[in-house]
């Protein structure tokens, strides 16, 4: 007697009973495979954000941090622009251990044609930036021109396209690896199509805070310290040096964010872990119930010369397929949520959110079948085991 | 068996009509500070129109017996315009993380993907009962 055929035949005949297995695994499924995905996501963003960041210290006005939340700016892609003095950044370097400074100047657009929102331009000192320029010359030999623009991921514009900023033409020149934050809403350029830009914001009679030309103030300072120094005392040496001036650490801007994830991660988890005993129980009920309504199904082939280690086969081959379909069906459903609303997920967690790579997904994809095929099997093991302890006979009594 | 011919027209149906409701509120284009309108929005009028078109057609095929392999297939076909009209036919906006290319377009793709398959599997019904009388 052929196993496979007979599970196949067994579950084609009892579609209600088949489809519920099927979606209670399928249900299991979605659960680890969506919240896995999820929780990777979110490791693989902060993995990225620290690599961007590439500064130990930032130096930005006091009023930032009361303005708009200079975390938020990172990781929601909200739109500031906060001005201190110029010489914050020849100052920071007098402090001992300060190895190099990096000053960006920060304009929120009004509406850039592409789209309803503002975007963040950022200017950079070319001369002297090491944190944007490192990961602008990924995909741009040489410098940033005369109303030239790097774009952060989210931005739709393909290198040589022209985005209008201002009504002014940017031309896209590098576009940025995602990060998963708010860095990859920005748009990134210059100080002297800045310039350009401030001014034809002036035109359009819309004021910022700074005029064009005006090189005396900047947004944030990113500050390098040298190999050997403590990063906190130089930290507070510059926190005391600088007035009016807040120094954040880059370590625990980025820690702040690592402790919210790892509390996502704990939730996710033990959600899944209830999620996965509840169906896990359900399951094993499942198969109790259903072997002791086909008991006599299972006397007649017992007496037709089956024996209780093929009985016992037969259960674990229909358990495993219906664990196998509804992993895929799961898996799937999940693949589709999780990959096509990313962006979304990414938006409503105001976390740094980066899918994985494709191999992790699949590999993560498989890992899921392969795991509720084997629980679902698992289930059913005890029913099968108490399939192969009952005689024949009394089954076929008991039926009657 | 007349089942398995007006069902997968039930599931076109209440999935248009969810597109067509969708395209105006909860899953519509991004709206804009200024009041004004950019491209997402005229994507968002035809996946309006795009909706109320399959609409008629699933509802068609759920009454008319006789032309319901044609309308499915037809039906089908609406279902690729319809997932082909944010981003491909019509620009949304240039920035992934906008309402229209977060939300909009996936949804959309999504529910004119599920009502294609059902149209498809209406359709095969049909043909296989029109076999069938042959």
């Amino acid at each position: 007697m052929k196993i496979l055929p007979l599970s196949m035949k067994n579950l084609r005949r009892k579609p209600g009973r088949t489809a519920v297995l099927v979606l209670l695994t399928a249900f299991l499924a979605m659960a680890v495979f969506g919240g896995s995905v999820v929780v990777l996501s979110l490791r693989t963003g902060l993995r990225n954000l620290e690599a961007r960041l590439g500064a130990d210290i930032i130096l930005v006005p006091s009023e930032a941090q009361s303005k708009v939340s200079f975390q938020n700016m990172f990781l929601q892609g909200t739109t500031g622009a906060f001005y201190m003095d110029a010489s914050v950044a020849d100052k920071a370097m007098e402090v001992p251990g300060v190895e190099k400074t990096a000053p960006q100047t920060f304009l929120a657009s009004l509406k850039a044609d592409c789209c309803s929102i503002r975007i963040q331009v950022i200017g950079i000192d070319q001369n002297r930036d090491f944190t944007v320029q490192p990961w602008i010359a990924r995909s741009l030999t040489g410098q940033l021109g005369d109303m030239d623009v790097a774009v952060g991921c989210e931005v739709e514009a393909g290198i040589g396209e022209i985005i209008r900023i201002y009504e002014q033409r940017c031309r896209v020149v590098a576009r940025l690896e995602p990060t998963g934050t708010g860095l990859d809403t920005a748009v990134y350029c210059s100080m002297q199509t800045m310039d350009t830009l401030l001014a034809a914001a002036e035109a359009k009679g819309i004021s910022h805070k700074i005029s064009s030309g005006d090189d005396s103030v900047v947004s944030a300072v990113y500050v390098k310290v040298k190999d050997g120094y403590d990063i906190d005392t130089v930290n507070t040496a510059l926190t005391g040096k600088l007035r009016k001036v807040t120094a954040v650490r880059t370590r625990s801007m980025i820690t702040g964010v690592s402790d919210s994830l790892a509390g996502i991660s704990r939730t996710v988890s033990v959600l899944i872990g209830v999620i996965w005993l509840l169906a896990f129980i359900i399951l094993l009920l499942a198969y109790i119930l259903s072997i002791k309504e086909r008991s006599r199904e299972f006397a007649v082939l017992r007496m037709i010369g089956a024996s209780a280690k093929m009985l016992g086969r037969l259960t674990l081959f229909e358990s495993g397929i219906c664990g196998c379909i509804g992993g895929l069906a799961g898996t799937g459903a999940a693949a589709v949520g999780a990959l096509s609303f990313s962006a979304l997920i990414g938006s409503s967690l105001g976390l740094p959110y980066l899918l994985p790579d494709i191999g992790t997904i699949l590999l993560l994809a498989a890992g899921t079948v392969l795991l509720t095929a084997a629980v679902s099997a698992l289930a059913s093991a005890f029913a099968a085991w108490r399939l192969s302890r009952i005689h024949p006979g009394t089954a076929l009594r008991e039926g009657n | 068996m007349v089942k398995k011919q007006v069902i997968p027209g039930c599931i076109t149906l209440v999935l248009s009509l969810v597109t067509a409701i969708g395209s105006t509120t909860f899953l519509g284009p991004c709206v804009h500070e200024d009041g004004s309108v950019g491209a997402c929005h005229w994507a968002g009028r035809a996946l309006l129109g795009l909706g109320l078109l399959l609409a008629v057609l699933s509802l068609l095929a759920v009454l008319l017996r006789r032309a319901r392999g044609g309308l499915y297939l037809s039906i089908a076909v609406t279902c690729i315009l319809g997932m082909l009209t944010p981003g491909t036919l019509i620009s949304l906006c240039k920035m992934s993380s906008m309402h229209c290319r977060a939300v909009m377009q996936p949804a959309m793709i999504l529910l004119f993907a599920a009502a294609g398959t059902a149209a498809v599997c209406g359709a095969a019904a049909s043909m296989r009962k029109e076999k069938g009388r042959v």
